[in-house]
Parts: structure tokens; C-alpha cells; sequence
């Protein structure tokens, strides 16, 4: 996947991850290059949450490398690698449902001492999530499953990343917040933050995608330009149950 | 925890006598000793909020803190602002310590670990406070002017505004802290989703050192506080302060800082009101009951919304996985035979006494490790049911005159059914919260004998126990009682060994390791941990029943908190679950510190320090789980 413009951006190379004696991932090679959203696709319990917090630092690999912009982030505390511009969209967005949205939105910025640029980029991100407006001083957990996938997005959004690391972003949403939440991501990645997805719903994923990998029990078995993905007999033999659904 | 006797009446914060008159003063009483848990509460709210852990060792920086305050007032000559400054500031950086070298190394480990880590700092500190200033109480005066306002039918003292004052300025600050600044934006994401905020950036080892900070700072202050309101200090405080800022936060909801505030309000006014009704001697009572109610009524605590999860959701992870360590029969069998034939030896009484005492504590550690490592009910309480077994097999013999072998069978049988029943309505815990269950018991159990004076003879305790007798022989020198207590010890055992390789020992594992998984394989968890209880019960109670006996005399005091403590210390030693493990624990526990001569004092604070690097190094214990 590196591209013309040089070293990757995020490198995940030969990852070997085991959960006490169960290998969950054998091998793995992922890159991201800069500026380019990347979707690892998957079945349930193919190792994608998996490979999310190896790079976030929730969970070390028994063997191989994870390098963010040409320096391994395997020695660095889950803080440390956020500080490094690494912002998430967790699997089921866990937002801290006892505070406020607004509290929600700028724990994100919980990293940047800047307050006068966090405020703006607050007000920012009501512009980009606008239905948000109303909602500042309400509990996020009382928020719908669409709602609070973007107090999880404009969260991630205000430590002003690099890159942004979703788990299944579209998940339980209807179709229009589905829609609504791709769009918006393809806005933030023309914005020049990298994206990593990991996702189940592989024909809207790869609408979206620069490149994507597909993983199976914890082996990378296809790759390549979602463009030529897209219509590759062999993607539907692979796995992709979303396809045919939508 | 150490030196504390179950009941402790005389620490309770009983109110002035002779200046409570009226309701409107057992009221202000009530809101006034409700501050002071309220200081401890909200700091174990705090600290249970972000990592899960009932931190036992809180009534100790509370000790810790009454002690500081004792050398600033006493020693330094410190003026009251100062004094308070000093006292939350020293007890903040002790409790630095404590996340720092005794619980962060443990973030990993099992989750039982940072839960008996806190039990073995607690008693290291007492013990290190009572080795320093001796256990005699002093006296800590307030400086305050010993004067008292009217108002409206009651009457109020500068001290009694001070700890208003000091609660709720307390109370203005962390509120300010948690909604300001973002450390405590910090604390208050972490409590919520731990995971999802170090996503955010968040530095969790900055968040637990800040909320050990301030659950030590304001623990600290308020054990100054209770030694000035009574004028006195001593090392019998911890545990009670420990278990009253438990009951007060599970009644205001694990974890929730605003219900631990309602909670310790809420418990001072019960203590309050009931001493008015009952007496003094029922303080203590009332806020058990309350905490055993709230349990079993609605865990989460009184505020929690009903669709609320339990904060503790765990299964399976409590307890090591090891592999037990195999001994060969031949080999125990040999063993057994060596200490069989050990007083045809030339032993000294002082040996055989020794082991006797060995193989009573062996029993206990026996039950325990059925229930707390087979089935993974980690009960802090199993002292209660030597008590029961005890006083239900003195009195049979005396009152009743039932032969003293038959005496303690019914007093085994007797701790099996109450023990039982006494639990049962916990079964459906979890946890943290069976330990917290079990210690309430203990607790209850004590002052209940303490209280019921027509039956348990009250405060005087029973005496004239006839001595150990077995078909009307009478079992007085050294040898017979060391081969009667040795064989019962050997029979339970081999009881218990047969039982886990069963069906039945099968099932309880199985519970422990997920109950969830094990209720949908259909077994039923009430019936199995009934059963475990039973077993364990029984054999708790012949040991409670043979040292009636041998003691001659008992009361409230004679079983408490710390044999319970000892007892865990003993299975964990040699291994959660471990038959053999147990024994061995217990002869370990019990034979060295006599092998090396350690003085009575001292041996507290060695099984504090032997409780720490067991869950630091080897949580499986010698022998290994099973
Ligand atoms: N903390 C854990 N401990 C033990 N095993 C785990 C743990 N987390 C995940 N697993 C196991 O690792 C495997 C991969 O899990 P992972 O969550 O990465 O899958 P996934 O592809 O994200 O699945 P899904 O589509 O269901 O979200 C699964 O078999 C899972 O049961
Ligand atoms: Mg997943």
C-alpha cells in the first residue's frame, strides 16, 4: 500500500497476538498511507477490534512491529500513542454516558492545552454535527445510537489527529445516519487525517476507502485498492455477508 | 484493621451522655458523626469509582491521620488551621504510597489481588501505629472552647461546627475539582469507561494517584476529627472506620460520590436514632443490618436506577489459575503418620500446644478455602462461625449438659445451618461485595452475642466450659488433646478431599469460574453455595466448639476480625482451594513465628507483610490453586 508519497503513515508488520494461548492474529501486515482512508474488513470475530487496540496500545502483540509515522509505538502507553495523533471511534463509541455532551466533546481535547483554539474547534465541530447544537448540556448516554456516534466522532476529532482509528462506525445506525456518517468521514479525511476503519459492512466500506484488507480468523486474505476490491469475484467467496445485504 | 475486636463498643462514636437530651440533638449528633463517615466514604467512593476496589485499608490512614494529628497537637503545639493541613497532607502522601508500591505493581494481576493487598496494608499500618504510640488510647484535645450554643431544643459545640464546617468545605472542593479541572474530568472519565479514556489521553496511573491523594487527605482529617470530638484516640479505630465508610458508600451506591455523602448522613442519623431508642450497644448493629439490607435489597445502593449494572461484572477472573503443585499420597501419608506418632516423642508441652493450635486454625483455613477458593466466595467473616460453634457447643454442654463430644458436633452442626442461613440471602452477590456481605455478618453475629445477654450471657462472656472429653474420658494432658484435635482436623480433611474430586467439587468449581456460564448449565448457585456453606460451616464450627473447650471461657471478643483476616492469610499461603495447601498454611503461620521466637506484637504486622508478598509474588500460594 505505500504509495508514491513515501513511508506509510501507520505500519503494522508481521503482528503475531494472543489472548492467553489463543492466537488471534498470525502475521499481520496492515499500512496506512498518509492521507488515504484504509478498511479492514472481516467477519465477527476475525481479530478486527482486535487489531484496533494493537495500535492504540490496549493489548501488545507477542511478535512484530506497529510504527506511526516511522517510530514504533510498541513501547508507548495507550496516552502516550493518543498524544502521538492517534484519535479512536471505539467499537459501540462508549462515550462516558454520565457526562454532558459538551464534557464528552472536550474530553477529546484532554491532551491539548490550548483552550482558546479547543473552544473554536468546539464550535467547529457544531457546525460539522450541527444536530449537536441542542444537545451540549444534555447526559450522552440519553443521546440516540446515531447521535452519539457523532458526539464519538467530534470527540475524536478535538485532539486534532493525525489519524483516526474507527471500530465499525456505521453499526446499529439507520440508513440515513449510516449514509451521514461515511460522508463524514470522507469530509474529515479531505480535511488530511488518515483514516483506519474497521468494518463488517464491506460494500459500504469500500465505497468509501482508498485501499482495504480482509481478514479472516486472524490472517490477511485479500488486499488492495478498494476500487479494484470492489468488483472482485473473489471478495464475495472471501466473506462479506453485508454485501449482499445491501 | 489490627487489635480491633468485633463489636469495639467502646469506639463507636456514641454521643456525649450527658449533654443528649433531646431528639433534635440525636438528630444533630447523627448529621454530625454522619460528616465524619462521610469524609471516609467519599474517598472510598472515589477510589472504588475508578478502579473497582473496595480499599480496606482506609480506616488505617484514618488511624494514620488521628495519630498525625495527636503528634502536631499534642508534640508540635500546632495551631488548629495548621494541624488540619498537616494531617491531610502527611495522610495524602501515605496514601501516594499505598497506589504506588502496593497497588500499582498489581494492575495487572487477578482481581482479587489489589482486594487483599489493601487487607495486608491495613494491617501493616495499625500495626506500625501501634507500634509506635502503643495501643493505649490518648487523649486528643480539640483546643476548641468546651462551650455549647442553645438551639431550638438542642444545643451545638465549635466542634461540632468545625466538622460541619470541614465536611462541607470538602465537599465545595472536590465538587470544584470534579467539575473544573481536568484532572478531575479525568477521574470522573475514568470511573465511567476506563478504556475509552485512556483513548482520550488520559493517564490512569495520574487518576488513581489523585484519588488516593484525596481518599487519604480527607480519611485522614476526618480520623483527627472523630479523636477530637471524643477526646480520644486509639488503634481499635481503623476497622470500625473502615467498615462504617464501606456501609455508608454501598448504601449510597458503590462508586457514586454524591450517594456516599446521602449514605454517611443517612447512617449517622440511624446510628443516632437507634442508640437513642436501644442503647449504645446497638450502634454498631444498625449499621450492619442497614448494609446487609441494602445488599441483599438493591446492591447498587439506594440511588442507582434500576436498569443500572451491577459495577462489578465479573466471573472467572477473581481468583489464580495455577497448577497445583501434586504431592505423592505416600508422601502425605507419611507425614500425617510422623505428627501422629510426634508426642511419643520427647516433645515439650509448648510443641504439642503449638500444633494444637495449628490444627484448630487448619479447620478454619479448611472451610475458608472451600468457600472462598472452590467456590470463590471470599468471606472476610468466617470468624463468626467459630463463634457460633463455640458458644452453641459450650452451652449445650453446660446448660444442657449434652456430652462435650456430642456438644461439639452440635456445635458444627449448629454453625453449618446458621452460618447457612445467615449468608443465604447474599448468595446472588458477587465479589467485592461477598466479602463486604461476610464482614457485615461477622460483624452482626458478634454483637448480637454481644447484645443477647440471656442466652450468650452478654459482655461477661461463659466460663466453666467443661474441658474436652470423649466417651467420659476427659481429655486434659497435652498429647490427648493434640490426638483428638489432630484426628478431627485429619478426618475433615480427607472429607473435603474426597469432595472436590466428586461431582459436587466439580460444580462448585465450575460456579466460581463463571457463574453465569454454570447457571445456564443448569446448576442451581443457591443450592451449591448452600451446600459449600454447609460443609464449611460445619468444620469452621468443630473448631470454634473444640477451642470453647479447651479455653474453658469465651465472649464476644474471643473470635474476631483479625483470626478471620489470619484465616485468609493461611489459605491464600498455602493456596486458594488447596486441601493440603491449608494444613500446611496453617502449621506455617502458626509453627514460625514460634520457631523464630517473634513476639505477640510483632506477628500482626508479620502476617500483614507475609499477605503482601504473597499477592505481589506468588498469589497462587505455595501449593497452587485447584
Ligand atoms: N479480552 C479478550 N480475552 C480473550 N479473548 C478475547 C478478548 N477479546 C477478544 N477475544 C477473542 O479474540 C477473537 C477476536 O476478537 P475481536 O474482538 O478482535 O473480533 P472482531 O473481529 O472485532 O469481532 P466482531 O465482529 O464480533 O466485533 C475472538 O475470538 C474473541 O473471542
Ligand atoms: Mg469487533
Amino acid at each position: 500500500m505505500t504509495n508514491a508519497s513515501g513511508e506509510p503513515l501507520l505500519a503494522l508488520t508481521g503482528v503475531n497476538t494472543f489472548y492467553g494461548q489463543a492466537q488471534v492474529h498470525f502475521d499481520l501486515s496492515i499500512s496506512v498511507a498518509r492521507g488515504h482512508i484504509v478498511c479492514l474488513l472481516g467477519g465477527n470475530a476475525s481479530g478486527k477490534s482486535t487489531t484496533m487496540k494493537i495500535i492504540l496500545g490496549l493489548v501488545k502483540p507477542r511478535s512484530g512491529e506497529v510504527s506511526f509515522d516511522g517510530a514504533s509505538l510498541l513501547g508507548l502507553s495507550t496516552p502516550q500513542i493518543v498524544r502521538r495523533g492517534i484519535a479512536s471511534v471505539p467499537e459501540a463509541r462508549r462515550l462516558f454516558a454520565d457526562m454532558s455532551v459538551r464534557e464528552n466533546i472536550l474530553m477529546g481535547a484532554f491532551v491539548r492545552n490550548d483552550r482558546d483554539a479547543v473552544a473554536q474547534d468546539l464550535d467547529k465541530m457544531l457546525t460539522l454535527f450541527p444536530k449537536l447544537g441542542q444537545r451540549l448540556s444534555q447526559r450522552a448516554g440519553s443521546l440516540s445510537g446515531g447521535e452519539q456516534q457523532m458526539v464519538a466522532m467530534a470527540r475524536a476529532l478535538m485532539s486534532r489527529p493525525r489519524m483516526i482509528v474507527m471500530d465499525e462506525p456505521t453499526m446499529g445506525l439507520s440508513p440515513l445516519y449510516v449514509d451521514r456518517v461515511l460522508e463524514l468521514i470522507r469530509t474529515i479525511n479531505q480535511e488530511g487525517v488518515s483514516v483506519f476503519m474497521v468494518e463488517q459492512n464491506a460494500s459500504l466500506a469500500l465505497e468509501i476507502a482508498h485501499e482495504a484488507y480482509v481478514l479472516q480468523t486472524g490472517k490477511i486474505v485479500l488486499s488492495g485498492p478498494a476500487r479494484a476490491l470492489k468488483d472482485d469475484p473473489r471478495i464475495r467467496d472471501a466473506y462479506l455477508g453485508g454485501s449482499e445485504a445491501a | 484493621m489490627a487489635g480491633a475486636s468485633a463489636s469495639a463498643a467502646s469506639h463507636s462514636l456514641a454521643p456525649w451522655g450527658h449533654r443528649v437530651s433531646s431528639w433534635l440533638d440525636y438528630t444533630i449528633n447523627g448529621l454530625i458523626v454522619g460528616n465524619v463517615y462521610a469524609l471516609v466514604a467519599v474517598g472510598l467512593a472515589l477510589i472504588f469509582g475508578v478502579s473497582r476496589l473496595i480499599n480496606f485499608a482506609q480506616g488505617s490512614i484514618y488511624l494514620v491521620g488521628a495519630y498525625i494529628g495527636w503528634v502536631a497537637v499534642v508534640q508540635l503545639h500546632t495551631p488548629l488551621p495548621l494541624t488540619i493541613i498537616v494531617v491531610a497532607v502527611a495522610a495524602a502522601v501515605v496514601g501516594l504510597i499505598i497506589e504506588r508500591f502496593g497497588l500499582r505493581p498489581l494492575q495487572n494481576s487477578v482481581r482479587i489481588a489489589p482486594l487483599l493487598a489493601t487487607i495486608g496494608i491495613s494491617f501493616v499500618l495499625d500495626q506500625l501505629v501501634m507500634l509506635t504510640f502503643s495501643p493505649n488510647p490518648r487523649a486528643l484535645p480539640s483546643q476548641l472552647p468546651d462551650v455549647r450554643f442553645q438551639v431550638g431544643g438542642g444545643t451545638i459545640g465549635p466542634l461540632d461546627l468545625l466538622i460541619a464546617g470541614v465536611g462541607l468545605t470538602s465537599a465545595l472542593l472536590l465538587f470544584a475539582f470534579l467539575r473544573y479541572s481536568k484532572l478531575g474530568w479525568a477521574v470522573r472519565a475514568t470511573a465511567q469507561d476506563r478504556d475509552a479514556a485512556m483513548q482520550m489521553g488520559v493517564d490512569v496511573n495520574r487518576v488513581n494517584q489523585a484519588v488516593f491523594g484525596i481518599a487519604a487527605a480527607l480519611g485522614g482529617v476526618s480520623g483527627m476529627l472523630v479523636g477530637m470530638y471524643y477526646n480520644q484516640i486509639d488503634t481499635a479505630m481503623s476497622l470500625q472506620a473502615t467498615l462504617k465508610g464501606v456501609v455508608a458508600e454501598v448504601v449510597g451506591g458503590a462508586g457514586n460520590v454524591p450517594g456516599a455523602v446521602i449514605g454517611s448522613l443517612l447512617l449517622g442519623l440511624v446510628e443516632s436514632y437507634g442508640v437513642a431508642v436501644f442503647g449504645t450497644s446497638y450502634r454498631n448493629l444498625f449499621a450492619f443490618l442497614l448494609l446487609v439490607v441494602v445488599l441483599v435489597l438493591r446492591p447498587n445502593g439506594l440511588f442507582a436506577s434500576a436498569r443500572q449494572a451491577p459495577p462489578e461484572p465479573l466471573t472467572g477472573t477473581f481468583i489464580a489459575p495455577s497448577r497445583p503443585v501434586r504431592i505423592p499420597r505416600w508422601a502425605l501419608a507419611v507425614a500425617a503418620g510422623g505428627f501422629a506418632v510426634l508426642p511419643f516423642f520427647p516433645v515439650s508441652f509448648y510443641v504439642l500446644q503449638t500444633l494444637i493450635n495449628a490444627w484448630l486454625l487448619g479447620m478454619l483455613a479448611l472451610s475458608l478455602t472451600l468457600v472462598a477458593g472452590t467456590i470463590g466466595q471470599v468471606s472476610l467473616g468466617h470468624a463468626a462461625l467459630l463463634a457460633i460453634g463455640a458458644y452453641s457447643s459450650a452451652l449445650l454442654s453446660l446448660t444442657f449438659s449434652v456430652p462435650v463430644g456430642l456438644a461439639i458436633i452440635g456445635g458444627g452442626l449448629m454453625s453449618a445451618a446458621l452460618g447457612t442461613a445467615l449468608i443465604s440471602p447474599s448468595f446472588r452477590l458477587r465479589g467485592h461485595y461477598v466479602s463486604i456481605a461476610t464482614l457485615a455478618i461477622g460483624e452482626i453475629v458478634s454483637l448480637v452475642i454481644l447484645n443477647w445477654e440471656s442466652v450468650t450471657r452478654g459482655p461477661i462472656g461463659i466460663s466453666g466450659i467443661p474441658p474436652l472429653s470423649l466417651f467420659g474420658y476427659d481429655l486434659i494432658s497435652p498429647p490427648s488433646i493434640y490426638w483428638f484435635s489432630f484426628a478431627v482436623m485429619v478426618v475433615l480433611a480427607l472429607l473435603q478431599a474426597r469432595l472436590l474430586t466428586s461431582h459436587l467439587g466439580r460444580s462448585f468449581r465450575a460456579i466460581r469460574d463463571d457463574d453465569v456460564a454454570a447457571r445456564a448449565y443448569g446448576l442451581s448457585l443457591n443450592r451449591y453455595k448452600s451446600l459449600a456453606f454447609i460443609f464449611g460451616g460445619f468444620a469452621a464450627g468443630v473448631s470454634g466448639g473444640i477451642a470453647a473447650h479447651l479455653y474453658s471461657y469465651i465472649n464476644h471478643e474471643t473470635f474476631n476480625t483479625q483470626q478471620s483476616i489470619l484465616a485468609l492469610t493461611v489459605v491464600i499461603l498455602g493456596g486458594l482451594g488447596n486441601v493440603v495447601g491449608a494444613i500446611l498454611g496453617s502449621v506455617a503461620l502458626v509453627g514460625l513465628p514460634e520457631v523464630f521466637r517473634i513476639a505477640a506484637e510483632y506477628r500482626i504486622l508479620i502476617y500483614g507483610i507475609v499477605l503482601l508478598l504473597l499477592v505481589r509474588f506468588r498469589p497462587q500460594g505455595l501449593l497452587g490453586t485447584i
